[in-house]
This record gives structure tokens, sequence and C-alpha cells, in this order.
């Protein structure tokens, strides 16, 4: 049975009237906010010691340099690469024998200047052994964590960078570059998973991978690396902004937030970081740095990777670009990071071209995902091995009235 | 140029025509080309009837970029993905086949191998497959996006090209059709006045 139109459409009325009568006042705590940070920004020094001395349930960004800077984009180089990847993947299927997983990389080197040329490819790798379907900390069995769902995520995630990593060893020495990833650079999701699920991922993966990108910057070569998140939902600034509102000069959230009479903070409630940045930037500028000062990233990264971030207007859309600290700090990189990125959106209607058709190469489609199954069930069948499903797999499969 | 050149590479066939992708865009075969591709010992010739250049995937057009840009080429230039994501094709219809020694006007038993290299004929090859009009009857009997008209007359345009008696080969050729399609005035005349050199 199809989805009932007829009874979400009161419903989906009744959404709309809530948004438009909460549309002015949400306009009021926007302004409120951009004149909070610019007031801010003149006593940034009080501002930074609070963020640091406070304990907050809410994450909250760490300042860099400045807090409503609008910076204008630098010309692009005449001649530069970007390089992109992007991942897909087939999850294991619970209701079908034999346990395996499948990640689709795709990958993108696009040359700008004198002689343009593109690359786009993609690759597949099935996992299927034992060692491939566990995270096993030193031979205790017992402790494995399965790689399925989230934690199969974060691997693709890995992949990824794994790949840029390889192509970005292939750059023309002379010509810069940028490597472009989807989404953050801060693997949240580890934080669930014990030390060893870390180890394996992002200090044996992502972080030695950002390593070796890192370490090709050198005799004068340059090769940034960044991500990119189109429609951020985070408030991190925003948070900041609370903080500063705050009475308290060294907040406790669990202990003063529950008898807190004023809650001022709650006059840029419901705003976003990029509500806030697509009022203050024009086109093409970015905002001051920030850090990220998630938990992961205080622990596991390393000095040179920890997350720096910033906002960038891009027509309509304020997107969040996040850098290693690497890239953050090399004036050359940043400078580079910022006119590329933006240049890769003017060249793909608002979002980077590289990014969209790395996305392209490495989707796996619903069609895709059948004609997978189809193919290890036949092979199955070829070699008189069991292939088993669940009755609910069947069911779904083959549909009765 | 070689004698024989690769054009492109059969990716949909069936026993009247094939579909062939180019190995670059945009350099399919002119309409009503003779090309030839292969299946084991037999070769297939046919004739280009229709070329296309179009997405590589079904769901994505291409759209218009060009309105900042000075020149056509530099659209390509700022785009270089571009040349990655479309490609050029061409369809053929089989008029004949060699097996053996023995040069045949009519259908092959088999259709054209998936990934078979697809060539443009020699002048000397289409010369000699030119020899004789038997072909002429599939083309005037196709059913094609083309018309009958249209295709009819570029083949013979294009044969005649390898013949030093340009005239004499189409006035012969005229002849022919006049026997094949004499009942249909119309057709006949559509396709004269399209070879008159």
């Amino acid at each position: 049975m199809s989805l009932d139109l007829d009874k979400v459409f009161p419903q989906v009325g009744d959404m709309v009237a809530g948004l438009k009568s909460d549309a002015a006042q949400r306009q009021q705590r926007l302004k409120f906010a951009l004149d909070t940070l610019h007031n801010q920004a003149d006593n940034l020094s009080h501002l930074a010691r609070k963020i640091n001395s406070s304990k907050t349930t809410w994450l909250i960004a760490g300042l860099v340099d400045g807090f409503d800077r609008q910076i204008k984009a630098p010309p692009a180089p005449s001649e530069f690469t970007i390089l992109a990847a992007d991942g897909s993947h087939i999850d294991v299927d619970r209701h079908r024998s034999p346990r395996c997983y499948l990640i689709n990389i795709g990958s993108v080197v696009l040359q700008y200047g004198g002689s343009p040329d593109a690359t786009l490819d993609s690759f597949p790798h099935l996992y299927s052994s034992d060692e491939e379907l566990v995270i096993t900390p030193n031979g205790d069995k017992i402790r494995e964590q399965v790689v399925e769902g989230t934690l199969l995520g974060i691997k693709r995630g890995v992949d990824e960078c794994c790949q840029l990593a390889e192509l970005a060893t292939e750059l023309p020495e002379d010509s810069p570059g940028l490597a472009l990833v989807d989404g953050t650079l801060v693997l949240w999701g580890l934080e669930a998973y014990p030390e060893f699920v870390t180890e394996a991922l992002l200090d044996k993966g992502f972080l030695s991978h950002l390593s070796r990108i890192k370490g090709l910057n050198s005799n004068g070569r340059e090769i940034a690396l960044a991500s990119y998140i189109s429609f951020p939902r985070s408030t991190e600034v925003v948070n900041a902004l609370r903080l500063a509102l705050c009475p308290h000069d060294v907040l406790d959230t669990d202990l003063h937030c529950r008898d807190c009479q004023e809650r001022k903070c709650e006059m840029v409630a419901g705003i976003r970081d990029r509500d806030l940045f697509s009022e203050l930037l024009g086109q093409g500028e970015r905002s001051c740095l920030f850090t990220s000062r998630s938990k992961i990233v205080d622990k596991k990264y390393p000095e040179e990777h920890r997350i720096y971030f910033f906002y960038l207007r891009v027509d309509d859309e304020t997107a969040r670009v996040e850098i290693p600290k690497w890239v953050a700090t090399d004036e050359d990189l940043l400078n580079l990071t910022h006119s590329l990125i933006l240049d890769q959106c003017q060249r793909g209607q608002g979002y980077p071209v590289a990014l969209s058709e790395a996305h392209e190469q490495a989707v796996v489609t619903g069609a895709d995902r059948e004609n997978f199954w189809r193919l290890v069930e036949s092979l199955l069948v070829d070699e008189h091995l069991p292939s088993l499903s669940s009755a609910k797999s069947r069911s779904k499969r083959t549909r009765w009235v | 140029m070689s004698e024989t050149q690769r054009v492109g590479e059969v990716i949909e066939a069936s026993s009247t025509d094939f579909t062939a992708q180019c190995y670059e865009l945009y350099d399919s075969p002119s309409l009503g080309s003779l090309v030839k591709t292969r299946d084991a010992d037999v070769e297939l010739y046919g004739v280009v009837y229709q070329a296309a250049t179009t997405s590589l995937e079904p769901g994505r057009r291409p759209i218009a970029r060009g309105k900042d840009e000075a020149s056509e080429e530099a659209v390509y230039q700022s785009n270089p993905q571009l040349l990655k994501l479309l490609k050029s094709e061409f369809g053929t219809l089989v008029v004949g086949h060699r097996q053996g020694d023995k040069l045949n006007h009519y259908l092959p038993p088999q259709p054209a191998r998936i990934h078979g290299f697809v060539y443009l004929c020699s002048p000397e090859e289409v010369r000699e497959f030119s020899l004789s009009f038997a072909f002429l009857n599939i083309l005037v009997n196709a059913h094609l996006p083309i018309s009958t008209e249209e295709l009819t007359s570029a083949t013979l345009r294009q044969m005649s090209q390898v013949h030093q008696d340009r005239r004499s080969f189409l006035v012969a050729a005229g002849k022919e059709l006049a026997l094949l399609i004499g009942g249909n005035l119309n057709q006949l005349k559509a396709i004269l006045g399209r070879i008159q050199t």
C-alpha cells in the first residue's frame, strides 16, 4: 500500500502554518544574534577565556582569528588540479547469507588551465573474509566489533580519504592541488566505540592518510585538503554566542542551567551557524577560522591534524568547510582552499563539481543492490552452495494478497 | 588516416542493425558511410543511418554552460569532465556480409558481436561492395528513424566518391532504383533529386 497523501495533506498544512507564524520571531532572533556577534568581536579574549573555562553539554566553536570578519576570496591560480573522492556502500544484510559488504569509492581528478583533463573512476571492493567483517583487539575475539551500520559508514569515510591520498601522490609537482571530500573530517561516530576501533580506523586509517597528503607538501609543492558540508546544521558558533550571553562567568550547564530564570541564551535559540553567516557574508566571502572542540578531536587527533573550519557563502548557500590545522595555519594552503572551493562551486551550479562527479561515480542505486545480490546468489547456485535468506526477506521480495 | 580506420565498438546488435559507440567524442562516420565488423569468420557490412551525441547516463541531461564563455572551445576547457560524461554513438543498418571469399548483399546468419570493433571501409572495399546494387533492396525497405530517401541518397553519394566515373555509378544506381521502387514515383524522385551531380 502506498503512502496515503490525503491523510498527510492537513498535517503538512499545519507544519507550513507553524513555520509562517515563527518567521517574524526567527528574523528578530537572527538580528539579535548578528548584533551579538559584532559586539563580542570587540572583546574576544574575554569570550575565548569563557569558552575555555566553561563546561557545556553543547559543542562550542573555538576562536582563532576573530569572530565576525568577512574575508574575500583570493584569485584562483591559472593552473590547478582538484581531487575528490566519495563513497557508497552495500551494507551487510542480516537477512541473507553469505555475510559481506561492498564499498564503492568514486574518484575524480580534474585538471584546469592550459591542458585541461579529467579522470573519472570508481573502485568497488567486496569485503567478505573474517578479518574484514570484524575489528578485533589483538586476538581477543570476545570483544570484536562487527563492521556494519555506523561503523561501516566510518570505514567508508576512511577509504575515501585513502583514495584521495593515492590520487594526491600522482599529482604533477608544478601544479597546486586541492583534495576534497564530502561531509566532515571529524569522525564523531567513533566516540561510541572502544579504543581499539578508534586505533584501527582513526590512527592507522584516517589520520595516516591525512599525514600522507600533508607529507606531499614539500619543495614548493602545494596540496591542500578540505571537506565540504552543504547546508550544514551545526550550531557551534551560535553556541559561542549563547555562552557570551550567559550571565555566568564560568558556565557549567549541569549546575547552572536547570535553575536559571533569566535564560538570555534563548534569545538566539533555533538559529544555526549557516543562518548567521548567510546574513553576514557576501558572495564568495568566507568567515574567519574556528576550531572544532569536539571530544574525539580533543582526545584523539594529533596537533597537526586538529580540525578547523570556516563558513563560505556561495550564491544562496552558506557551506561549512573543514580543514586540518596544517592547512589552516599555512596562508597559501588556506587561500588555495578558499579560492578553489569557490571556483568549484561556481563551475558546479553551487556545489563543487568534483564532489558532484565523484558522487556520480560512487553511487549505488537500489537496482544496483538488487543486481549485486542476484549476482552473489547466481554464483552460489553455480557452485552448489546454499543461498539462504530469511523468511522475512523472501516475503518482502515475493508479495501476495 | 589508415586504410581501415577503427571508429567504434558494437554495444547493441540485432540481425538487421547494430549500434556502435565511438572511441572519440563526435568522431562518428558520416551518414551513409560503409562500415564493417566481424563475428568469427563472417565480416558484416553496414551503412551508417544515424549518429547521436548524448549524456553517458540517461538521467543526466547536458545543460547550457557557455553564457559567460567567449567560445565553444572554452566551455570544454572550463569543464574538462564534459568529454568523459558524453558519448557519441552511431546506428548501422546491416546491408551485407562476407563469408570466406564470397561477398553477399543480404543479411548474415548471425548479428554482430557486442564489443566487436567497427571499422570504416577502405575505398577499395566500398568500390568492391558497390559493384552490385543488390543492397539497395535492404535500404529502400528499411524501417528506421531516418527516411528511406535520405539514407539511400546519402549512401549512394558516399559510395560514388570512390568510383572514377561518379556520374555513371549514380546513373546505374538510379536505374536499379527505378526497377525497385518504380511504383512509388514520389520516393524515386526524392532519391534521384538528392543524388544529382
